[in-house]
């Protein structure tokens, strides 16, 4: 076991095993992983801490039909502390039926590259 | 005089147009069935998918990770190509075990006698009465799949403080949904000692937004008199009974439950199927045919699923079996029966036909284990038929144990 303070605990959701995880900072400040079965583990628990993404999806207010909503989704992962940036981007957004499934409400979602994308069909 | 009710008959009779009912659909046509019929209650097929909004769908039937809604649009298109007769805003009012649908809908009330018949009616969320929490009756206790349905599909602002009671997937994804919306989420308390939902929920759901889970606690009572004002909590012992001095008042609004999902099986129970008391749905043997001749089972309404690509792959290999039978198939013949031992909660089959080779279990665990070795073992002889060493069985997830020997004998899977 190597000396350090734990700073996160998490499972690996890359393989079924779902190795126990604690990422450790040692006295110089470097970052260590324990508990990883294979080498996946490393790469995984560490872009965990240091730059986490998630993809996002909600819904927005759709106008002309009957359907109140039309749900959506970003077609990548972004950084996890743009998530509430990029919902304030999409709250703004009014699509105008008829909106199809994978049509673009909003491209390139502040410069992360990923867009935003109607995942469902509103007619 | 009344006019005599309408007749009419259908091959394979799907009931439900969610993930496992449009796959029964499309499995039925794929096996010969020339007259199916789908019938759904809602005015759009999907069912609960629709609602749905978050990713991580698909990812075994389409190989790709989609939303709820893009799932459900895929395979409403698959099913639309083909000649099924689909019937929206129509319910199925009673079913015999005649395999003869009592329906109504905008074309009126009429009976159709149906060569088999798929039940994929999906499940219901358990309430606050199904788990009486005391108190007052106010306004703001919600079912995380109501609220869900609230906020994604109607735009309704359902609060502005809340507490979840339970920690199932969909409570732990609505914790997520709120604080989109900018509803503070005050905390997410779950009696047993484990999560019941996907680990992966608990971190990018709660986790990531700094959202409290307090284990081996509850909701003792709920305060408040139009509207919910507060909410006691306190902590556990070991036999899930409340320990006395640890209660804590939260002030909140709105309280979720994600407590639970009870198979949706009115008319199972009207066609003389018989239930497990174990998963809430049909027995069934290895064709997913129920105790009742013709009638078979698949996705929610049969036990509950983590994952609809699972419901919707037992909903495919229900459909299919349907058309076989309408078309004539009898297994009939001897089967055995299969239990659930130890720390296996259910398995499922129930029965098989004696003889059979190659057959496939699903099952649950009780409780969270390491390393385990999972055995299917005759119930008297104590062979073992098969044997699997899983890393991890976790309540949360079905899992899948395969035999391939014939079954000569009763049955039970056991887990340590």
């Amino acid at each position: 076991m190597s000396a350090g303070t734990v700073i996160d605990r998490l499972t690996c959701v890359l393989c079924p095993v779902g190795c126990a995880l604690a990422v450790l900072k040692d006295d110089a400040g470097e970052l260590q992983v324990e508990g990883n079965q294979c080498d996946k583990g490393v790469p995984f628990a560490l872009g965990e801490v240091l730059h986490p993404m998630r993809n996002l999806a909600t819904s927005v207010p759709v106008a002309g039909t009957a359907a109140r909503m039309v749900s959506v989704r970003l077609t990548a992962p972004v950084p996890r502390e743009l998530i509430f940036p990029i919902l304030a981007e999409i709250a703004r957004l009014r699509p105008q039926a008829p909106v199809r499934r994978g049509q673009v409400l909003l491209a390139n979602a502040l410069g992360t590259g990923a867009d935003v994308i109607a995942t469902r069909t509103v007619v | 005089m009344s006019a005599a009710i309408p007749r009419q008959s259908c091959d394979v009779a799907v009931i439900g147009g969610g993930p496992a009912g449009l796959a029964a659909a499309l499995g039925a046509r794929r096996a010969g069935a020339s007259k199916v019929l789908l019938v759904e209650r809602e005015k759009a097929l999907g069912g609960i998918l629709n609602q749905c909004v978050h990713d991580g769908f698909g990812l075994f039937l389409y190989k790709e990770t989609i939303s709820g809604p893009e799932y459900a649009e895929r395979l409403i298109e698959d099913v639309v190509k083909e000649p099924i007769r689909v019937e929206t805003g129509a319910m199925v009012l009673d079913l015999s075990a005649e395999r003869v649908l009592r329906i109504n809908s905008r074309a009126g009330y009429r009976l159709v006698e149906a060569g088999a018949v798929v039940l994929a009616m999906g499940c219901r969320e358990r309430t606050r009465d199904q788990i009486e929490i005391p108190g007052t009756r106010p306004a703001g206790v919600l079912t995380a799949g109501s609220a869900q349905n609230l906020v994604n599909l109607q735009n309704l602002r359902i609060g502005r403080e809340a507490v979840i009671l339970g920690s199932g997937d969909i409570g732990l994804i609505m914790a997520r949904r709120l604080a989109f919306e900018g509803i503070a989420v005050k905390g997410v308390f779950e009696i047993l000692p484990w999560v019941s939902g996907l680990e992966r929920n608990v971190r990018q759901c709660l986790l990531d937004f700094g959202i409290p889970l307090e284990l081996r606690s509850t909701v003792v009572e709920i305060r408040g008199r139009d509207r919910v004002e507060s909410v006691v909590v306190a902590e556990v012992d070991e036999k899930l009974a409340p320990v006395a001095g640890t209660e804590r008042i939260i002030p909140c609004d709105t309280l979720l439950l994600s407590v639970g999902l009870i198979p949706e099986n009115e008319l199972a129970r009207r066609a003389g199927v018989e239930l497990s008391p174990l998963t809430g749905g049909a027995v069934v043997d290895e064709t997913l045919m129920t105790s009742t001749p013709g009638v078979f089972s698949c996705g929610n309404v049969l036990h509950i699923h983590d994952v609809a690509d699972w419901a919707s792959f037992e909903g495919f290999a229900a459909g299919e079996r349907a058309a076989r039978y309408a078309a004539g198939e009898r297994g009939g013949g001897e089967t055995v029966s299969v239990s659930a031992a130890s720390n296996v909660r259910y398995a499922l089959p129930q029965r098989v036909s004696r003889g059979l080779a190659g057959v496939e279990w699903s099952f649950r665990v009780r409780r969270p284990v390491r390393d385990a070795v999972v055995e299917v073992k005759g119930r008297t002889s104590g062979r073992v038929y098969a044997r699997r060493k899983f890393p991890r069985l976790l309540p949360s997830e079905l899992q899948k144990i395969k035999v391939g020997p014939a079954v000569e004998e009763d049955l039970e899977v056991v887990s340590p």
